[in-house]
């Protein structure tokens, strides 16, 4: 894990933090209840997040039902990896523990298309349970996700075989 | 209806088993390297991959590709039975039940982590029945000496033991491209033995993958 915070902890071998990097690390253990309230909800929330999100992709959108249940459980990996993003402040969590795996599944199962219509349903969703600062917070990691998986430009070919 | 509590077995959700930086751990106390069960990991050194290289070489000389491929093999063989069941474990249900998805992107990313490149399927003839293989960035023909004929032989091996416990058919494999004859990456063929045995003659010739695939596929 490549914590953002890392960098200040490897420096006592050249000097003293600075008045900069003290301050950069004040800001980050003051936000921190903030993002605990906001992890917990998430945590707390995460079925009655998702659920009206599967509603509405399969009775609304239409989609058959093991495509949505793909959506979904990416939709679901997604948000706790963003979650702890969030937790850290370091969107680059993110992308250490999806890619290579995440957009590979997406291209996999065909549920780009889904996906998509699932990632808004998702912004709506959140915008109901959280305070404009508080999506701040998970916005970073939530778009590195999505561009992440929506983006899928490694040549695999793995849904022939299936 | 899709009811996501029910999508959630224990609240777990499996994903990438090997990434890096949770693959790759370390007791630095004891001097060791460690995946994240526990096993040991050991760091190579390039010289060392070579020095293998040469010295088999030198006391083996044509024998040396055998001696490589019959190692790859052996390795083989343990590495299909480890990654099955730290899948298994990691999935907490049989590998049989697990779907193609999954276990060929964990081996793409097993292989990743582990340093040994980056390895893709070409399903593109396998209504032939052929699988293709690609392993870019191979450290293994990195090192081998440079020359006219593919030095792949480990990896050859590995893949030959791994693709025929997956499928349970006897398949062979063979080398088309290697990184050290100038090519951009190793490819590797697999196939039953017979279908697959023109392919080390034209090999041997020097012929380039497209050609070697366009001969097989004429073959019909």
């Amino acid at each position: 894990m490549t914590f953002k915070l890392d960098a200040l902890f490897d420096s006592p071998d050249k000097q003293y933090l600075d008045a900069n990097d003290l301050s950069t690390l004040s800001q980050y253990v003051s936000s921190i209840p903030e993002r605990m309230a906001v992890y917990r909800t998430l945590r707390d929330q995460e079925i009655a997040i998702m659920q009206p999100i599967a509603d509405a992709l399969q009775q609304q959108a239409g989609h058959p039902e093991p495509l949505v249940e793909r959506s979904v459980r990416n939709g679901l990996m997604v948000l706790r990896y963003a979650a702890m993003a969030m937790l850290l402040d370091d969107e680059s969590f993110v992308e250490e523990r999806l890619q290579g795996w995440l957009p590979e599944m997406v291209k996999a199962y065909e549920t780009q298309a889904v996906d998509q219509q699932l990632f808004q349903l998702l912004h709506k969703q959140l915008s109901k349970v959280f305070s404009p600062a508080q999506l701040g917070l998970l916005k970073p990691s939530l778009e590195k996700a999505q561009s992440l998986m929506l983006n899928t430009r490694e040549t695999v070919t793995l849904a022939g075989l299936l | 209806m899709v009811s996501v509590a029910d999508l959630l077995t224990d609240g777990r959700l499996p994903g990438n088993y090997f990434a890096q930086d949770l693959y790759v751990r370390g007791s630095t106390e004891l001097g060791l390297l460690e995946n994240r069960r526990g096993d040991r990991l050991l760091a190579i050194p390039d010289p060392l991959l070579q020095a293998i290289y040469s010295g088999l070489e030198k006391e083996t000389g044509q024998a040396s590709g055998l001696v490589l491929y019959n190692c790859g093999r052996w390795w083989g063989k343990n590495f299909y039975a480890r990654f099955c069941e730290e899948l298994a474990d990691y999935y907490k249900q049989p590998l049989a039940s697990l779907s193609m998805a999954e276990f060929l992107q964990s081996l793409q990313q097993c292989w990743k982590t582990h340093g040994w490149g980056q390895i893709h399927l070409d399903i593109t003839y396998r209504d032939r029945g052929f699988l293709g293989v690609e392993i870019w960035h191979s450290p293994f023909t990195a090192a081998a000496p440079q020359g006219q004929k593919p030095s792949g032989d480990l990896e050859r091996g590995i893949l030959e033991i791994f693709f025929t416990q997956l499928t349970g058919r006897e398949l062979r494999c063979a080398q088309t491209s290697c990184t050290a004859k100038g090519d951009d990456c190793n490819r590797f063929i697999l196939g039953l033995e017979k279908r697959l045995a023109p392919v080390e003659g034209m090999v041997a010739n020097g012929q380039a993958h497209q050609a070697i695939m366009q001969t097989l596929m004429q073959q019909g």
